[in-house]
Order: structure tokens, then sequence, then C-alpha cells
């Protein structure tokens, strides 16, 4: 069999997506209101921000501005989790009903196919929102604007959604073993709640933690820090795109080791 | 008379049970949820230069949010997808013909979720942090006050729970509405941040609100050791007067929706 590039699925994507879209678009009222519920809460995130810095004007050194970037940050780096694998959340469904199996007879690429299927719009806002955040925080940081920065960013936030993307895979992928699979799921889902603070903060304990064990830290602190405090930079930051990469991949031989050793519920 | 509602609360501790796992991870997900708040804070803190700020302590904050989050944690019963879902594969019209009101069935078939989400998740809570605050929590008339606060909490919470519930008749649509109550309820009540801390005309507006009397009324009567009666008087009887209206609202509004119903066929 030939092997099929990637213009093949693109192609395959683009022709899911348009019918997800329509099909979504028949419940425009569950689509509108959930886009607002979305922003909803991104703007109370903004606004205890806000509150808090009202009564301290910095946070362990952090201004106001560095810590909206941060928020900023996280939020656009969860997009595309939002976005393109939202379909995650339906896999335990699919495992226990035995639907899954339709999935296992195409021709393409089974993890591809699977989360090629849902397209969750309403992450849409989010970006927005985000990349809002992050050119407000930006303005009033002074930064400074070159075309070099911006690559850098595109670069550290795709590398910084990598692990997420890789985190949520994994936690999903658990329901291919246990039965409820939605605690973890909803459990790695509570980790983007944090990512949106600096690590500093914590003691070196949990600083070790949230940086090896439960890689938090890589969502937003360290690939932002390269933009926002280029002049103490640590090492791991740079390491960052190398270890999204990393963990995408063990997290897709993970989601596939699961779906591959699925064996129906023979009906 | 009794008995049909301690049947079902019966029921749903059987039920909850069940789920032993979920509760696990659960747990560590509140240990985890407490561990950033307790270093955020502490920076927080530390980067203000005083013991007090806005009449709270470290540990004033520290028990103040702990124990938010324990009450979410045992208040929240996912009311809303329950009916959302009933409303979605047509199951209410079954719920509907039962010899017992919507409204109350919902509210008994879930505390049952609700007793064992109190033993096992907020009095340990408030166990472990009324030791390692040693002393920060009082003990005295306080608790009184905070137990009858915190049974008119549930009642309110539950109104307002279900009379979003009810706008699911409307929209059929349960992510958007229940991620607009939570993030509304979590941000007025002062579960995320202390109602202590906002600024000025937002903290007065917030204080007209339903919204307060589900955390930070029962909260700050807890905290506050030497509370004159006057005080506690004006708040019960803040959150009396949320409890009856927010019932009232809430009965009006399903009963007039009940009409709109449309359940599809099956």
């Amino acid at each position: 069999m030939k092997r099929k590039g990637i213009g093949f699925y693109l192609r395959i994507y683009g022709k899911i997506l348009a019918q997800d879209i329509k099909s979504k678009m028949s419940y425009r009222a569950d689509f509108i209101i959930s886009t607002i519920g979305m922003i909803f809460t991104n703007i109370a995130g903004f606004v205890s921000f806000w509150i808090l810095f009202r009564n301290f004007p910095s946070i362990n050194g952090w201004s106001y501005y560095e810590m909206l970037f941060l928020y900023g940050f996280s939020l656009v780096s969860l997009t595309p989790v939002q976005c393109f694998f939202d379909n995650n959340w339906s896999l335990r469904m699919y495992v226990y009903s035995g639907d899954f199996v339709k999935y296992c007879f195409r021709p393409i690429n089974l993890f591809f196919y699977y989360q090629s299927e849902v397209f969750d719009i309403k992450g849409l806002g989010q970006l927005a929102f985000g990349i809002g955040t992050i050119a407000y925080s930006w303005y009033h940081l002074e930064l400074g604007f070159s075309l070099l920065m911006l690559l850098k960013l595109m670069l550290f936030l795709l590398t910084a959604s990598l692990i997420m993307i890789a985190l949520q895979n994994a936690a999903a992928a658990t329901c291919f073993w246990i039965q409820n699979s939605f605690y973890v799921l909803d459990l790695v889902t509570r980790f983007k709640d944090y990512a949106k603070y600096p690590i500093t903060i914590f003691s070196p304990v949990f600083r070790f933690i949230f940086t090896f064990v439960m890689p938090i830290a890589f969502i937003a602190y360290y690939p932002s820090i390269v933009i926002l405090r280029p002049d103490e930079v640590p090492l791991l930051s740079w390491f960052s795109p190398l270890i999204g990469v990393l963990f995408f991949w063990g997290s897709y031989r993970f989601w596939m080791y699961g779906a591959m050793k699925y064996s129906g519920t023979g009906s | 008379m009794l008995k049909k509602y301690i049947t079902l609360t019966r029921a749903g501790i059987i039920e909850s049970l069940q789920f032993r796992l979920g509760t696990l991870v659960l747990i560590a997900g509140n240990i985890l949820y407490l561990i950033v708040v307790y270093f955020l804070w502490k920076a927080i803190y530390a980067s203000a230069g005083t013991d007090i700020v806005n009449g709270m302590t470290f540990s004033d904050t520290l028990i103040y949010l702990v124990l938010a989050t324990a009450l979410f944690n045992f208040m929240e019963m996912y009311i809303v997808w329950e009916m959302g879902r009933d409303i979605q594969s047509g199951k209410i019209a079954l719920n509907l013909l039962k010899p017992m009101e919507y409204r109350s069935y919902e509210f008994w078939a879930c505390s049952g979720a609700f007793v064992t989400q109190f033993f096992f998740t907020f009095l340990p809570t408030f166990a472990v942090v009324a030791i390692v605050t040693h002393g920060a929590i009082h003990f005295g008339w306080n608790l009184l006050f905070f137990v009858i606060s915190v049974v008119m909490a549930v009642s309110i919470n539950y109104s307002i729970d279900f009379l979003v519930g009810t706008i699911c008749l409307y929209t059929e649509s349960i992510w958007g509405i229940n991620i607009m109550k939570q993030v509304i309820v979590m941000l007025l009540s002062g579960a995320t941040v202390p109602i202590a801390f906002f600024p000025e005309p937002l903290k007065t507006i917030v204080y007209y609100l339903p919204f307060q009397s589900i955390y930070n009324a029962p909260l700050t009567m807890l905290l506050d050791d030497a509370s004159q009666p006057q005080t506690v008087l004006t708040t019960l009887g803040v959150q009396l007067f949320w409890c009856i209206a927010m019932t009232i609202l809430s009965k009006l509004f399903w009963k007039v929706s009940l009409r709109q119903i449309t359940v599809n066929g099956g």
C-alpha cells in the first residue's frame, strides 16, 4: 500500500471539518451560548487577576502585565487542544459502547481519523481573547517588536500546546484499561488552570514536581519567559520545543497502543 | 411521608459509593489545588509586606479559600447537567409523571451524593485545616451560625442551579449554560478571590446579589470569632431573604416553562 502524504490527510481533514461544522450549525443557539460561555470563563480569569493586583502591586516580583502575559500565553497555547482534540472527551463512551470499532476499519491513520471527527469552534473565542491579552500586556510591558520575536513566540506557543495535547491524549487513552477514565481526564484538564502562574512562587520541591512529574510549567511559564524576560531564560526553556515533540510522540504511541489492544465489546 | 425522601437519599449514597476511584482522583485533584492556592497566596502575602490585608491574615485567607473549595465540592450536584440530559433524552417525561414534584425529586435524588461528599471531602478538609492552622478557627457559637448558614447556602445554590437548569428547556444547550453559571457563581460568591479583596464599587454591588450568600456569608461567619449579634443577624437575615426569594423564583419559572416542554418521542 502506498504511504499517504500530508496533502492527502489535509484534504480529508477539510472534508470532515466541513461536515462537522454543518452539523454543529444546526444547533445554532448551542453554538452561540457555548462561545459566550467560553469567553465568560476567560474574562473571569482576567477579572480575578485585576482584583488581586488592585490590592498588591506585584506578586513575587511579577508585575500585573507580566502575569497577564502568562495568562494570555496559556490561553492561546491551550486552544489547539480545545479545537482539534476535543473528541478525546468522548473516547471512553465509544470504547465502552463498542462503537469505537468503526474507526478501526478505515484505511487511514486511526488516531488522525478519530481526532478529526470533531472540531470545537468555541475554542476560537478563547484564541481571540488570548491573542488580545498577549497584545495588551505586550504593549504595556514595552517589550519592543521584531519579526524574530514573533517567530519565537509562535514557535514556543506551538510547543507549549503540544504538551497539553500530549497530556490529554495520554489521559484519554487510559480508558482502554480503566472504566471510569473521566476522572483522570478531568484531573489533567484542571492542570491547565494552574499553568498561568509563574513557577517561581512554589517551593523547590513543587518546582521540581511541576516541571518533571506533572509538566504544568511547560504550558506557559518556560516557553513564555523567552519573550517575557529574555535576560534570564533558564536552560529548560530552550529545551521545551524538544520536550513538546517528545511528549506528543509518546502520547501518540500510548494512545495507539491502547487502540490496537482494543478488542471491542463483541456486539 | 418522610420515608420517600430518605429512600431517595439512601439510593444516592449507595450509588455514589460505587465510584471509589472517582472519589480518590477527586481528592488528588483537590490536594493539587490546595498546594497551588497555598503557594500563590503565600507569595502574595510575602510581596504585600504586611500581615493583614483588607482585614484578613494569611491563614484567614487560606481557610476561607480552602473551605470554599470544600463547600463547592459538596454543594455542586451537577443539577444543570442532570436536568439538561433529562431534557435532551426525553427522560424528563418519566420524572414528571412521578408522584412527587420534579424540583424536590431532583433534590432528594441528589442528596445522597451530598451526604457522602460531606463525610468524605468536607469533614476531612475541615479537620485538616483546623489542625494545620491551629487556633485560627474559633470553636464557639460561630460554628452553630456556620451550620445554619451552610444549610441556607445549599438551598440558595440549589435554587440557582434549578433556575439555570430550567433555561435548558429553551436553549437545549447544556455546556454553555452551565459554564456561564459556574463562572458567575464562583467569581461573585467570593470562592476564587475573597470578597474582602474586591475594589469598592464592585464590592457593594456584589453584596446586593444572591451569590455572596453561598460562600462568603458562611465563611466570614466562621472566621469571625468576636461576632456582634447584629452582624450575625443581618447576614443570616439576608441569606434567609435570598433563600425564600430564589425558591419562589425558581418554582415560578419552572411552572411557566413547563408549558414550553417538547419531548422527542420515544
